[in-house]
């Protein structure tokens, strides 16, 4: 059986390309793909679902709304943006995923995101592990102890925490302290070696933002006004987010 | 450094200042430099190279001598990939919107060439987004390199070269059509890098006063290809726009055909004539023959053993001097051999080189410069005869070339001084067609003071641009024409004869006379050139239903549907490229149709926001400066849709409107497109000539488009002198071209119109009338009809000032009383006996 043609032309339908173009700076060029493939040829996501950053717009661009704002694809790509860095056009691919995700019921949205971003939610580290402030702290302090007493050349090392007016303000992302804590001492070490004046926060230091990821607008609004406040209220000049 | 001298390394800046009349910018351009495109490794990688330095490599002056190596190990390659559009059609890194024009072809020649020049496979892959061969005949060039030399051409744009550190190889990802990611190793990659316009040109522009446009070349009108900003400066090449090397020639006789009509009253008052020697007789002398052996870099001496050749004939009769050289048509090989023909006492000159077509006229000045009567010069051509086709087997090359040389020394002792006549030159010009590009060709001849005919076949002036509205910049070609007419028709210089046909044409150059019938008149006219701009017409389609379906209609006829109805009540329309073109019945491409359907898309777009616009295309060719028009029809929504030759859309009639089923080329689906109207971008067609060259002995190409004397360098200039070539007539173009083509001829048939004498030929037919029998053989076989029976006389009597010298006449008599002069029997037969002599 021959698989039913798309059928185009006719009277000019509303498209969601036309309504993505309105929200984003220039339209994000969205219409003018060359199909050259570039992007696709650099996606990592590239095959996944038989999709490909230069498909995904050409349904978008097609008025192909249905299968576009169904696909899977649109979770796996990573927002890398290796697309939009070669595309002779500049396209704003990631900006059309987002706005994919974005039209996506929030209880429809792939569970692991979903459930981490629920988490972050739950109380002012931002931890979408759910780690708390006691938690964290006493990781910190535990791990900052051990190396002090164990290890040769970092005895006076320290892991500050709420340290007000410090220059650098530094966010974890949850995964370390809650599963890999030893991952925490490489960047500590540059920090004590450089001489840097920095402090973890007990609110808001985690640095994931899967609400971000999840196109949720108003919740990876919030995380980031959490994290931002914790900032302003130590009095930290510097930001430091490693994700 | 320098071996022939040619660089003065303690040269100083000098300050001079000229007075002049008119200025002509012609400052051209550099190649993008792709060092900043970091994902290229351009710079990094040193089997990374630009298609410049790719040019350099394959140069027999090159670095590697014009053998084909890498940089990194001076490997021979088996793989190399071209990388096109780096530096053009990109918005995002370089900010050069505009297509360079030119890359695709030079891809395609490096790859060829390449071919050639390998020893043994050589894979080569273009990687492109489309391939623009819009150029005359570049399409059978392009279906060439992809169909018989095996050059594979992949539509897609590369995100990233990675190298392999081990090999230097490059490794290339990249995604085919199918949505399949592929990745190939290549040896080498070449970027082919865009034309841009130098820091030093901006300085200048700024300096005279002379607008640029965004991309920083030349500001020009559609209708003025030519005319900067300012008065009295003009430009022409690359700095007007992107273009290639015929566009280039023809815009710059264009820019002189401006400037030379600033200067009419000025005309040759600071001309210098060259002073030639008076000839020396040499007839009584025996033959001291100098021969010169060209490697022609490594295009002979690659495959010839030129030092053996040289060897060789120096051991043949009369021979009394042989040298090689590296270039023998450069200036200081001219130099050397009037040297050479001075210290040794030469009376006869042979060169065994190339083609007598491109360089035997420069030998034979060569010749005159030291007093020798330019007869007295022979070439063998070793070139394009032999080391192109026998370069696989250079032993048996260097035997043939042996012989070539042999065969031309033999002939060149038999060659005999011949004198030119000198005749005087009718200053009237006559310029067949009435369309943009006769009137642009006659109001150009017509300011530089000559008297002009034009002729036009219908009744009205302006040809095929009757029928159009708008070029794709806007402009009102409607207007254009009006004021052209009023133009031309208030020259006092300019007699324009409608309804014209051509019935009688005799004469030769300098003198013609042409008999023009308008209805039962007749008249002859004198005059010294012509122009043929003789135009060309829209493509009648015999598919898509076109004919059968009112819902199908060319582009020309949606251009006048959207001017009386505008786009309201069309909600979808489909255009189809190619029609008429690119196929086996015209393999050629009609080069004006892909900007077509961009403007029309445009303009409905524009008039109808809400009307979907779907173009069914093989390649956009939106060449130069028209690329910012294609980006401006997707932004506002047109849809593009690539299909393939062998699977063409279909159109089917149906009660809800037409339906276009094709396979989108991303998706890889079926698509079916409802449409109001399907537009076929039919191609471009010469006018019906047949009858005109009947009577004229112009030559056509199979398409019946006017072949040049050189398709490169002299695109303007028929084979016989004296006559020229513009617009439509020659190959499709747009109108801005069209007009820069006709300015051009116009100022080609000024610099012949200009001169008061010229010499005619030596070669021509002699009757030896005692002998001659009247059998009236020779009348009847001249294609040309210049023998003819004198009854008061009774001789046969061939006028030297109308023969061509082809030679048919001296070879069909049957009692060989004809002899062609240069080619005389003994002239023929010496070449043959020292062939034969010689055995293989």
């Amino acid at each position: 059986m021959a698989e039913e043609a798309i059928k185009l032309g006719g009277k000019k339908k509303s498209m969601f390309i036309d309504k993505v173009k309105q929200i984003i700076p220039d339209g994000g060029n969205l219409n003018l793909c060359l199909t050259c493939g570039a992007c696709s040829s650099g996606c990592p996501a590239t095959g996944l679902e038989g999709m490909d950053p230069r498909k995904f717009l050409r349904m978008a661009a097609l008025g192909m709304d249905e299968e576009l704002l169904k696909s899977n694809w649109a979770w796996m790509c990573t927002m890398c943006q290796r697309c939009i860095y070669v595309c002779p056009m500049k396209i704003d691919i990631p900006q059309l995923v987002f706005n994919v995700r974005n039209s996506w019921p929030r209880e429809g949205r792939p569970k692991g995101i979903l459930g981490s971003c629920d988490m972050a939610l739950k109380n002012d580290t931002c931890s979408a592990m759910g780690a708390t402030e006691e938690d964290w702290r006493f990781v910190v302090e535990d791990v900052a102890e051990e190396v002090r007493e164990t290890q040769e050349g970092f005895e006076n090392l320290q892991a500050p925490m709420d340290k007000v007016g410090a220059e650098f303000f530094l966010n974890q992302n949850s995964r370390e302290p809650v599963t890999e804590p030893d991952e925490m001492v490489p960047l500590w070490k540059i920090l004590h070696l450089v001489g840097a004046d920095w402090t973890y926060g007990s609110k808001g230091w985690a640095a994931e933002n899967y609400c971000l990821f999840m196109a949720d607008n108003e919740n990876w609004k919030h995380i980031v006004e959490v994290k931002a406040k914790a900032v302003d209220d130590l009095k930290c000049k510097v930001w430091l987010n490693t994700e | 450094m320098c071996v022939a001298k040619a660089i003065c390394y303690d040269d100083v800046e000098r300050e001079s200042t000229l007075t002049v009349g008119s200025i002509i910018l012609a400052s051209g351009s550099q190649g993008y430099d792709p060092s900043k495109l970091d994902f290229l490794g351009y710079g990094k990688y040193p089997n990374v190279v630009t298609s410049e330095e790719f040019e350099r490599i394959l140069s027999a002056s090159g670095p590697y001598r014009g053998h084909l190596c890498r940089p990194l190990d001076r490997e021979e390659p088996k793989k190399i990939a071209w990388l096109q559009c780096v530096g053009s059609r990109d918005t995002n890194k370089c900010g050069n919107g505009y297509c360079s024009s030119v890359c695709c072809m030079y891809a395609i020649k490096e790859a060829m060439i390449a071919k050639e020049h390998v020893h043994g496979e050589l894979d080569c892959v273009v990687f492109n987004m489309d391939i623009r061969s819009f150029g005359k005949d570049y399409e059978k060039y392009y279906l060439r390199a992809k169909d018989k030399d095996g050059v594979r051409f992949v539509k897609a744009r590369i995100h990233t070269i990675t190298e392999i550190p081990e090999t230097g190889d490059l490794s290339v990802r990249f995604v085919n059509e199918a949505g399949e990611i592929l990745e190939e190793i290549f040896n080498m990659v070449v970027l082919s890098v865009g034309l841009q316009i130098p820091e030093s040109s901006k300085v200048l522009a700024k300096q005279l006063g002379i607008e640029l446009n965004k991309y920083n070349f030349v500001t020009t009108d559609p209708f003025a290809p030519v005319i900067t900003s300012r008065p009295g400066v003009y430009t022409c090449g690359v700095f007007q726009g992107p273009k290639d090397i015929p566009s280039s020639v023809t815009e710059a006789s264009a820019a002189a055909c401006m400037a030379g009509g600033d200067l009419v009253d000025a005309r040759g008052t600071e001309t210098k004539a060259i002073e030639i020697p008076d000839q020396q007789d040499v007839a009584e002398q025996t033959p001291r023959i100098g021969v010169f052996v060209c490697n022609c870099g490594i295009n002979i001496g690659g495959v010839v053993n030129v030092p053996k050749v040289t060897e060789y004939a120096g051991t043949l009769p009369n021979v009394v001097f042989t040298d090689h050289n590296l270039f023998t048509c450069s200036q200081d090989t001219q130099d050397k051999i009037k040297e050479m023909i001075i210290e040794h006492k030469l009376n006869r000159v042979v060169v065994a080189s190339c083609s007598p077509k491109t360089h035997e006229q420069m030998f034979m000045e060569t010749l005159e410069a030291c007093g020798l009567n330019r007869y007295l010069f022979e070439m063998a051509n070793i070139r394009n005869q032999n080391s192109w086709i026998h370069s696989k087997s250079p032993e048996l090359a260097t035997q043939k070339a042996k012989d070539l040389v042999r065969m031309a020394v033999a002939r060149s002792a038999t060659l005999k001084q011949l004198n030119e006549k000198v005749i005087s030159v009718n200053k009237q010009a006559l310029v067949i067609g009435g369309g943009i590009a006769g009137m642009n060709a006659a109001l150009g001849l017509g300011r530089q003071g000559f008297k002009v005919f034009l002729l036009e076949k219908e009744s009205e002036l302006g040809g095929f641009s009757l029928k159009l509205h708008h070029t794709i910049e806007g402009k009102d070609v409607k207007a254009y024409v009006k004021e052209l007419i009023e133009q031309v028709r208030a020259n006092a210089n300019i007699e324009v004869i409608i309804n014209a046909r051509i019935t009688d044409f005799a004469g030769y150059k300098g003198n013609f006379t042409t008999e023009v019938a308008t209805g039962d008149q007749k008249q002859k006219l004198d005059h010294g050139i012509i122009i043929i701009a003789t135009g060309a017409k829209e493509y009648i389609p015999i598919e898509y239903s076109y004919n059968e379906d009112p819902r199908v209609v060319t582009q020309v006829q949606l251009g006048d549907i959207l001017e009386e109805k505008g786009a309201a009540g069309l909600d979808s329309v489909v255009m189809i490229q190619c029609v008429g073109s690119r196929n086996k019945e015209n393999e050629n491409c009609s080069r004006i149709c892909c900007q077509n359907a961009v403007k029309n898309g445009i303009a409905i777009k524009k008039l109808n926001p809400d009307t979907n616009v779907y173009v069914l295309y093989r390649d956009i060719r939106t060449y130069g400066l028209m690329e910012d028009y294609y980006t401006e029809a997707r932004n506002l929504g047109v849809i593009f849709i690539r299909f393939e030759e062998d699977n063409p859309p279909q159109v089917e009639p149906s009660s809800e409107g037409m339906i276009v089923k094709v396979k989108d080329h991303i998706l890889q689906k079926n698509l079916e497109i409802r449409a109001d109207l399907v537009t076929l971008s039919a191609g471009m067609v010469a006018e019906d000539t047949t009858e005109l060259c009947g009577i004229m002995k112009f030559n056509r190409n199979p398409e019946g488009f006017f072949i040049e004397a050189h398709v490169k360098l002299r695109p303007v200039d028929m084979p016989g002198e004296g006559i020229f070539l513009c617009g439509t007539a020659h190959g499709p173009k747009l109108i801005t071209e069209a007009i820069a083509q006709a300015q051009a001829a116009a100022s080609r048939a000024t610099t012949f119109l200009s001169k008061s004498h010229i010499k005619l030929s030596a070669i021509t037919a002699q009757v030896d009338t005692e002998h001659c029998v009247k059998c009236l053989t020779c009348v009847r076989s001249c294609p040309f009809e210049v023998p003819v029976f004198n009854t008061e006389k009774q001789v046969i009597e061939i006028d030297d000032a109308i023969c061509h010298g082809c030679g048919v006449c001296a070879s069909v008599c049957p009692r060989q009383t004809i002899q062609l002069n240069f080619y005389e029997d003994n002239q023929i037969t010496s070449k043959i006996d020292a062939l034969l002599a010689g055995g293989m």
